[in-house]
């Protein structure tokens, strides 16, 4: 049995070709106010269908949407949740890439609906199996800008969480089976850890198969704690820095791990071989049917026809893995 | 009143005209030729000059009519980088992202020209406008060096290169921008290595702009980047950054923003010149410069006036203020 493959996040929204730009030339439209936001929508649906299509074709088992209606990570809970609101623009950690930093004005509520039609139309057009995705309760409140609401990054979180928390049981009601809970925060920021903790407890209550993905920066000073997190998957860079997890996997003893492989941040392609070697580094010390390899974190930091590139890479690399190394 | 006090300036780029936006999507598609952009590229070049001169700036920039971004314009003229594939920054804006293919050099000066051209327009000083090496690194994919410290320490040479040219040619203030230098707060030695590559030697007064990152992850560290003046986003940030200097002081020169260049409205003068007011706390005025927080690129031309006028304004205000006061 060939070992599985993923994506993480957003996937490149336009590519280099006059063809390939339809999104970007919509937005500037709508803008001019010379497209209706329902004409917007169906860009919007072209485009995500266009990419669906994409990631399946590259070969990959699990796809997803690639968040082509998101601005960034935080924006489409921002907008939808009450009590936030859109603020500053920041730069997303180390990339020169921003996103703007929610601002709290008051309790957050949402209905659990931000995302229900996306994935419903996601479910319409993907053949192969459809994950979808939100953003970790932690993530959010670090890169809250400013919060008149509550009193402590505790009391912000577990908010954060209660939230996320009805997103997925909305997301689960319409079907998604697998939810990524994207939160670099959890690596970025291992000193809140034990609060990252308190937090999924609550969100492990929506009850489904969660995957807890971190991404950015080394999980070296979180990983055994992690194995300890009430989630089902643990996503992991072990590509882009140094890190000592590669030694440390069987911390992980139930957990499926999600292996990121091929750095989404980085042009340099990966040879199918490079993937490989990855993979069967960590076969070492964790099973086939608990390993699932993938990109780093999202490929939207690539241009799209490189990030095309890497998911072939990544699929071949999959299909290269010389059977099961470790008994389950 | 004394002019030396509060001297205002602006970060660098401003907003390009609609005959130029429509002139270098032509030029893109081969529809324009490159002397008949350069033509339109000159014309809005001494526009804004002019429009500096008439708001009152005191130390003035090109206005970057001939960028596209700050680190691809360097890119597409030194030898090593390959220019990349559109990639977001924010909402519906992309950016070619470059790649270092292999060994950076620098076949000609790259800016030399376009200084020399500004300041023939005008006898207040112009800067000379670059990207520092950190920055060049952190916003370019690096396919060829094996560390990132390699590959800043090869982009210092270069820019030190193109900053002696700068003085050669004349320019009294020259800016080698580090808007990346917190993306890995980790590195910020390696930052500093690099701008001491850049500035060593150079007479001309020194400054770096900093912008959008975690300023409190690299302060007080980053007092020890070897250059006169560091060059601060503040008002988008409510100037949450003055209040480390309580603990560490700062002893620099500080171009301090005062008007949020992401925001179509413009802030009051009464507002931005609070924003002054709060940096007098901590930076004597003859040291501290009131400008934008960023470059307006991303603005109007009318929308870059309105913001440009709004810290000439606050500032006579506050220079009137300081000359109430006895000496």
């Amino acid at each position: 049995m060939t070992i599985k493959t993923t994506v993480i996040g957003a996937y490149p929204k336009i590519g280099d070709g006059p063809d390939a730009q339809e999104l970007r030339r919509a937005l500037h439209r709508r803008d001019r106010g010379e497209i209706t936001d329902a004409e917007l929508r169906k860009v919007f649906d072209d485009v995500t269908r266009a990419t669906i299509g994409e990631i399946e074709a590259a070969g990959v088992d699990t796809v997803n949407d690639g968040q082509v209606r998101w601005d960034d990570l935080l924006a489409p809970f921002a907008r939808s949740w009450s009590g936030v609101e859109q603020g500053p623009l920041e730069r997303f950690y180390d990339n020169n890439t921003y996103y703007r930093q929610p601002v709290i004005t008051g309790p957050i509520t949402t209905d659990g609906q931000s995302l229900v039609r996306d994935y419903a139309f996601a479910k319409g057009v993907a053949t192969a199996r459809l994950k979808a995705g939100v953003p970790g309760p932690l993530t959010f409140a670090t890169l809250t800008a400013r919060d008149d609401q509550y009193r402590s990054i505790e009391e912000r979180t577990l908010a954060a969480a209660d939230a996320i928390a009805k997103e997925i049981a909305g997301l689960a009601a319409a079907g998604a089976r697998l939810i990524d809970i994207e939160d670099p925060a959890v690596v970025a920021a291992p000193k809140y850890i034990e609060l990252a903790r308190e937090a999924y407890a609550r969100l492990a209550d929506a009850g489904h198969a969660l995957a807890l993905v971190t991404y950015f920066f080394p999980p070296d000073a979180v990983l055994e704690s992690l194995a300890s997190f009430p989630v089902g998957v643990i996503g992991i860079d072990v590509r882009s820095r140094d890190t000592t997890a590669f030694d440390r996997l069987d911390a992980f003893r139930t957990q499926h791990i999600l292996l990121g492989v091929v750095d989404a941040r980085n042009t340099r392609l990966e040879t199918a071989d490079e993937v490989a070697r990855y993979a069967e580094r960590a076969l070492k010390l964790v099973p086939q049917e608990r390993l699932v390899l993938a990109t780093t974190t999202s490929l939207e930091y690539l241009p799209r026809d490189v990030a095309r590139a890497k998911l072939t890479a990544l699929v071949e690399g999959a299909r290269l893995v010389a059977g099961e190394k470790v008994p389950a | 009143m004394n002019d030396n006090l509060l001297p205002t300036t602006t970060v660098g780029s401003f907003g390009k005209p609609d005959y130029l936006t429509k002139a270098r999507a032509q030029a893109a598609r081969g529809k324009l030729s490159p002397t008949e952009l350069e033509e339109l590229e000159r014309k809005a070049t001494a526009e804004w000059i002019r429009r500096q001169e008439d708001i009152g700036l005191d130390v003035l920039v090109d206005g970057e009519m001939y960028r596209g971004d700050m680190v691809a314009y360097f890119a597409e003229r030194l030898e090593g980088f390959k220019i990349g594939g559109l990639v977001r920054s924010y909402g519906n804006r992309y950016y070619h992202k470059p790649v270092i293919a292999g060994k950076v050099s620098r076949p000609n000066p790259m800016t030399v020209s376009w200084f020399e051209y500004a300041q023939s327009l005008t006898s207040k000083p112009v800067k000379g406008m670059l990207t520092g090496p950190y920055t060049l690194l952190d916003w370019s994919y690096n396919e060829a060096y094996p560390t990132r410290r390699d590959a800043v320490l090869a982009l210092a040479e270069i820019v030190r290169d193109e900053a002696r040219d700068l003085e050669r040619a004349g320019a009294k203030y020259i800016q080698i921008d580090e808007p990346a230098i917190h993306a890995r707060p980790e590195e910020i030695e390696i930052a500093i290595e690099a701008m001491g590559i850049v500035t060593a030697g150079l007479s001309a007064k020194t400054i770096s702009h900093i912008c959008y990152g975690d300023f409190a992850a690299i302060y007080p560290q980053v007092l020890e980047l070897p250059v006169d003046q560091l060059d601060l986003a503040m008002a988008n940030y409510g100037y949450r950054w003055l209040d480390l200097f309580d603990r560490n002081p700062f002893t620099k020169e500080l171009a301090i923003g005062i008007v949020d260049v992401h925001a179509h409205e413009t802030e009051t003068v009464e507002v931005a010149a609070e924003g002054i007011r709060k940096g007098l706390r901590y930076v004597p005025a003859g040291k501290l410069w009131p400008h934008p927080d960023c470059g307006l690129k991303t603005r109007t031309v009318e929308e870059c006036v309105e913001k440009c006028v709004a810290v000439v304004e606050a500032t006579k205000i506050v220079r009137k203020e300081l000359a109430k006061v006895p000496a």
